[in-house]
């Protein structure tokens, strides 16, 4: 027998006796490849070594600590937090959260995951609870000198010229000619012109719906809004005991489980371009009750 | 001894790198941090003639200018929250703020091109857009007809 057939009968046979939460360094595999192997990611070997406190690659045969739910739920956390700063609007809380998902990614490379999980959740929160409406307009100077003031979303704004003034509401939008007082706003909604926010059909607004137990909480709770035309999909927040952001394609969605509470929920339609549209939001309480409410489906649907 | 301390003073801004935004006055509030760069955008301060290359974190101040070329853009972000995304082929100038204590306030000036602006928290923020043919305020202590 030769001396590399032994050498792999011996590693087999030491790699029989490894628990669930090890693994050991198999002859030739790079400290990457058994990242891969056991964690699903290349670029998790620094934090293998971290966790195992090593320095430098492990010789084959190494036995290496493998780690447990604390990892999943760390890299569960952090994979919301970073799908909320996608989605989130401009501003100072996506500036604060980034730093706090950047900050949550670098703990996770050093195996330190309950602080991890801290630090994406804390980011992610901090996003839930900034949704207070905000305000969003554009100015633009066009070559001619005209200004043209477009208000997306949120309060209006005021635009004054020549010693007048003139109020621009969410969806309007005002030209000003040089050298000339504002005109009236215009509803825009042509091309170019983003689209107005989805109209809520259920459930109605401050409604209080009495739900059945259901796993999560009470439930179903099903959305609904009249479908938003050329719209991509739809983005729905819901902030409330348990916040959460869910896409669809469709005008509508059921949620299985909430727990019970008061809830503002939000649905913005998603543009052909990807950029979120404006939001439309209501509010709606969730309570326990033995008789449910069952929601009727429009008749557009 | 006499000349060698012009020489000491100077030698800070005598070996800064070409391509830096140039330096300011210190002591001087600053305005806004620019963020998100992409492409071509510069800043002029406002005691310089020249135009620099801008770059994630330049800090602006009263009365520099900012300009984004072709497929240029960045965004502005004052230290109340809020933030003002420029758009290509824009040149804007920050305006001297004349801010009450405790209430942050935001003035931009629009030249040429376009910006699109957020305030996440407009109950507690202010912003005032100019531009050659209009001003446009948002924000708290706006007064609606």
């Amino acid at each position: 027998m030769s001396r590399a057939l032994a050498a792999a009968l011996a590693f087999l046979a030491t790699a029989t006796a490894t628990t669930p939460g090890e693994t050991l360094v198999r002859p030739g595999e790079s400290l990457a490849e058994v990242a891969a192997r056991t964690l699903g990611s290349e670029g998790a070997a620094a934090e293998l070594l971290a966790f195992n406190h090593l320095e430098g690659t492990p010789a084959a045969g190494t036995r290496l600590l493998l780690p447990g739910p604390e990892r999943a739920r760390a890299v569960a956390a952090i994979g919301s937090a970073r799908s909320a700063v996608v989605q989130a609007p401009p501003g100072s809380a996506r500036t604060e959260a980034e730093s706090r998902l950047a900050e949550a990614e670098s703990l996770l490379a050093h195996a330190r995951y309950a602080e991890a999980a801290a630090e994406a959740d804390g980011a992610w929160k901090l996003l839930a609870d900034s949704r207070e409406p905000r305000s969003r307009f554009a100015v633009a100077v066009e070559p001619d000198g005209r200004t043209r003031v477009r208000v997306h979303e949120g309060v209006p704004v005021r635009v004054e010229a020549q010693g007048h003034s003139r109020t621009v509401r969410a969806g309007e939008t005002l030209a000003v000619i040089r050298g000339e007082p504002p005109g009236e706003p215009t509803i825009e909604s042509g091309p170019g012109g983003r689209s107005e926010p989805p109209v809520l059909v259920s459930p109605e607004p401050g409604l209080k719906l009495a739900l059945e137990p259901a796993p999560g909480g009470l439930g179903p709770v099903r959305f609904t809004w009249k479908p938003v035309p050329e719209a991509a999909g739809y983005v729905v927040e819901l902030v409330g005991p348990r916040s959460q952001t869910l896409r669809t394609a469709q005008p509508g969605i059921t949620v299985p489980g909430l727990p019970q509470g008061r809830y503002r929920w939000s649905v913005r339609a998603v543009q052909g371009d990807g950029e979120l549209g404006p939001a439309a939001t209501r509010m709606v309480q969730l309570v326990p009750g033995r008789i449910k409410l069952e929601v009727k489906e429009a008749p557009w649907q | 001894m006499a000349l060698c301390l012009p020489l000491l003073v100077c030698a800070p801004a005598c070996r800064r790198d070409a391509g830096a935004p140039p330096p300011v006055a210190p002591r001087q509030p600053v305005r806004a941090t620019l963020a998100r760069v992409k492409g071509a955008v510069s800043v002029k301060r406002a005691a310089g003639d020249e135009w620099r290359a801008a770059t994630e974190g330049t800090t602006l101040y009263d009365d520099d200018k900012l300009r984004t070329g072709s497929g240029g853009s960045a965004e502005l972000r004052f230290p109340s929250g809020t933030v003002v995304a420029v758009s290509e082929d824009t040149l804007l100038g920050i305006a001297e703020t004349q801010a009450a204590p405790g209430r942050p306030q935001a003035d931009v000036t629009v030249l040429r091109g376009a910006v699109d602006a957020t305030l996440d928290r407009p109950a507690n923020q202010s912003l005032t857009v100019g531009t050659p043919a209009a001003t446009v305020r948002a924000g708290r202590e706006i007064v609606f007809q």
